[in-house]
């Protein structure tokens, strides 16, 4: 990772890091439009250590399809692995996701949430939660994040994982997990950006670990139709040994301008989430 | 061996000579017919590509690129919405210079519906750094989507390349094709080149940002490659009348029909050539000397052919099945910025599937040499094959 152009604090570059501790050699990334396709570096150099296709913003899913049944044509053990941001995956690439989901292409699909149009500047994306200020939604986003891994559950695929960039040794376990499984493969990492979340670099990997905390962002596995709750999640099954969310929010100074009502919203969604969790838990057991 | 085939359907059998690797396909009219035959040719074992049914055209292209880039031989088909759809990803691919062949079988664009031919989606692409043929016959998409392969693999090229045809009136229209056998399509064809491939043993990387100047070499590098592409072709073209078939001459990149000894000349490209030819055979017989420049190829733009068909002509027609609307023909446009005479007209005309046949080139061919004897044969004209009222305001609700 030497030479990347990434910004001080920059959770795509752990989660970069983290990806090869996870998935070692044999693979090949295809990266769609986002920070990722600057923080290579200017060509001829890159700073990933791995062959890497950029691609155009909505067309990561299906690039990779194609390498993935190219080197099946010649019989190459080669993981095409695709590397998108929360826009290229909720919102312009979702169709294309959508599809290679459905034919069940033999692929990993990473995401790197950080909850908005980064790159750009910081717009709202289909992935932005309820009252976060991005420069699309000053007055504060009305609409609740849209939930990807269970929209991706739905798809009937054999994995998908959630992770955190704040707890490094459950993403690079998924990841393993996720190479030894064929088909496709959805893992979703939350990416706190200190620019976009407006906190301090130095504080990338806490506010991490307080999505996971307070169980704004829960972490699990979907395998072959089982549910599993992640061990840094399992104290969100029981409402009474959650963190409080304030705890989370209050650290980000997107979420400066919420209301009281807004809050509520959150919380309610959030108790929603672990609702359907939880009846997909117990239903299996 | 002769066979009776659609377009399309001898599109199929090219593709399974060619023995593409990967095809990543999705249904247009009137390019259905090629990708249905591919999914059948797959499931009865007459060829082993990987077929990828993908959800959009925008996919389609994205995926096809993709197993270009992991190194073999593929193959797409779209036309119309689709290849607009896929427009983005048409430039990508360009943009790799890995080889790529795909077939757009042209119709109009939306909206108000329509389902018939004409070229503007082809035309729409001639700035996107592929090589672009255009067929008058099944047999020519045949073989230029045979000969495709070959030339966009070819090292002084590494470029993509489509073959267009008209819609319905070649994609469904039934004719005798030659089909060459296996060995004779291997002689010509030598396995898959590419100038990289992406994987781990090559560890290449592929798209991250160029600093300027470096970008604008890069993109000057595509153009100086379709320009150099004009002698690959011919020589591309002999070797493939030699090995495959002879029974269309590709020593040259456009063809030309009774216009060596003609004072006007017609210039057009696509199925209607035909009906052309049968119209300059009618006129010539009354004693009108016209003859045909037939463009094959739009890029590259071969110069030096159109020049030397064109130069000593009183006057020449350029009949465009496609508009740049507020402009002229976009075939036009490229005459028009080679050759420089003194009476040089645009028609516009078959837009949307307006039958244009034998009778009505008789008439615009005969009014443009009487327009030209008098000195006037120049500008852009829409051309009706009937009375017309005054084309006034019109906005695309239900007509009345």
């Amino acid at each position: 990772m030497s030479g990347t152009s990434a910004c001080p604090g920059c959770p795509e570059n752990m989660a970069m890091r983290m990806l090869g501790m996870g998935l070692g050699k044999d693979i090949a990334l295809i990266v769609v439009a986002g920070c990722s396709s600057v923080i290579q570096g200017l060509a001829p150099k890159n700073s990933y250590n791995y062959p890497v296709v950029n691609i155009a913003f909505a067309a990561g899913p299906a690039t990779a399809s194609g390498m993935a049944r190219a080197y099946k044509a010649r019989n190459r053990n080669v993981v095409p692995v695709v590397w998108a941001g929360d826009g290229g995956t909720a919102d312009i690439g979702f169709a294309s996701l959508s599809g290679a989901a459905e034919r069940n292409e033999d692929i990993i699909y990473v995401v790197v949430d950080n909850e908005a149009y980064m790159n750009t500047g910081g717009h709202k994306s289909g992935s932005t939660p309820l009252g976060a200020y991005t420069l699309t939604t000053p007055e504060g986003k009305k609409q609740n994040k849209k939930n990807l891994p269970f929209i991706m559950i739905e798809h009937n695929i054999p994995y998908v994982a959630t992770a955190s960039v704040g707890y490094p040794h459950d993403y690079i376990e998924k990841l393993r997990k996720a190479k030894q499984i064929s088909g496709f493969r959805y893992i979703h990492v939350l990416t706190p950006d200190p620019y976009g979340w407006m906190f301090d670099p130095s504080r990338t990997a806490e506010v991490a670990k307080l999505a996971v905390q307070t169980c704004y962002w829960p972490l699990f596995e979907y395998e072959n139709g089982k549910l599993k709750i992640s061990d840094e999640s399992l104290h969100c099954l029981d409402k009474r040994t959650r963190r409080p969310l304030r705890d989370f929010l209050s650290v980000q100074g997107r979420f400066k301008r919420i209301t009281e009502e807004e809050v509520k919203m959150l919380e309610n969604y959030i108790d929603s989430l672990w609702e359907k969790l939880m009846k997909l838990y117990e239903n299996q057991s | 061996m002769m066979r009776i085939l659609t377009g399309n359907e001898a599109i199929a059998q090219a593709v399974k000579l060619s023995k593409v690797k990967v095809s990543a396909i999705y249904p247009i009219t009137p390019q259905t017919g090629i990708i249905e035959e591919l999914a059948r040719l797959k499931s009865e074992g007459e060829i082993d590509a990987e077929i990828i049914r993908v959800e959009s055209e925008h996919s389609a292209m994205a995926a096809t690129l993709g197993a270009a880039l992991a190194g073999v031989r593929v193959f797409t088909a779209t036309g119309s919405q689709g290849l607009f759809y896929m427009h983005e990803m048409v430039w990508w691919t360009a943009g790799t210079r890995i080889p790529v062949v795909m077939v757009v079988g042209s119709r109009a664009l939306g909206p108000p519906w329509n389902l018939w031919n004409e070229h503007t989606d082809f035309m729409n692409e001639r700035d996107s750094g592929w090589l672009m043929a255009y067929a008058s016959t099944p047999q020519e998409a045949f073989d230029l989507v045979v000969q495709a392969f070959r030339i966009s693999e070819d090292d002084r090229v590494f470029l993509p390349m489509m073959v267009g045809m008209d819609g319905f009136i070649l994609s469904h229209s039934k004719t005798n094709v030659y089909l060459p056998t296996q060995e004779e399509v291997d002689s010509f064809l030598p396995p898959r080149r590419q100038p990289y491939i992406i994987d781990p043993q090559e560890a290449v990387g592929m798209g991250n940002i160029f600093p300027p100047l470096e970008y604008m070499k890069l993109r000057q590098s595509i153009d100086s490659s379709i320009k150099s592409s004009v002698e690959v072709i011919k020589e591309v073209g002999i070797e493939y009348n030699k090995k495959v078939s002879p029974i269309i001459n590709y020593s040259t990149l456009n063809t030309t029909y009774r216009l060596e000894d003609a004072d006007y000349a017609v210039v057009l490209m696509g199925a209607w050539a035909g009906d052309a030819m049968e119209a300059i055979d009618e006129l010539r017989r009354k004693g009108i000397n016209i003859g045909l420049l037939r463009i094959r190829y739009v890029r590259p733009w071969a110069d030096d052919e159109v020049i030397s068909a064109l130069k000593d002509k009183k006057a020449v027609l350029v009949v465009d099945r496609a508009a740049s609307l507020g402009r002229a023909g976009p075939l036009y446009m490229e005459v028009a910025s080679t050759t420089h005479l003194d009476q040089m007209e645009n028609v516009i005309t078959g837009i949307g599937g307006v039958s244009i046949g034998k009778e009505e080139f008789i008439k615009m061919f005969s009014e443009f040499v009487e327009e030209a004897k008098r000195g006037k044969a120049n500008g852009v004209k829409w051309f009706y094959p009937q009375e017309v009222e005054k084309v006034e305001l019109r906005v695309p609700k239900d007509l009345e």
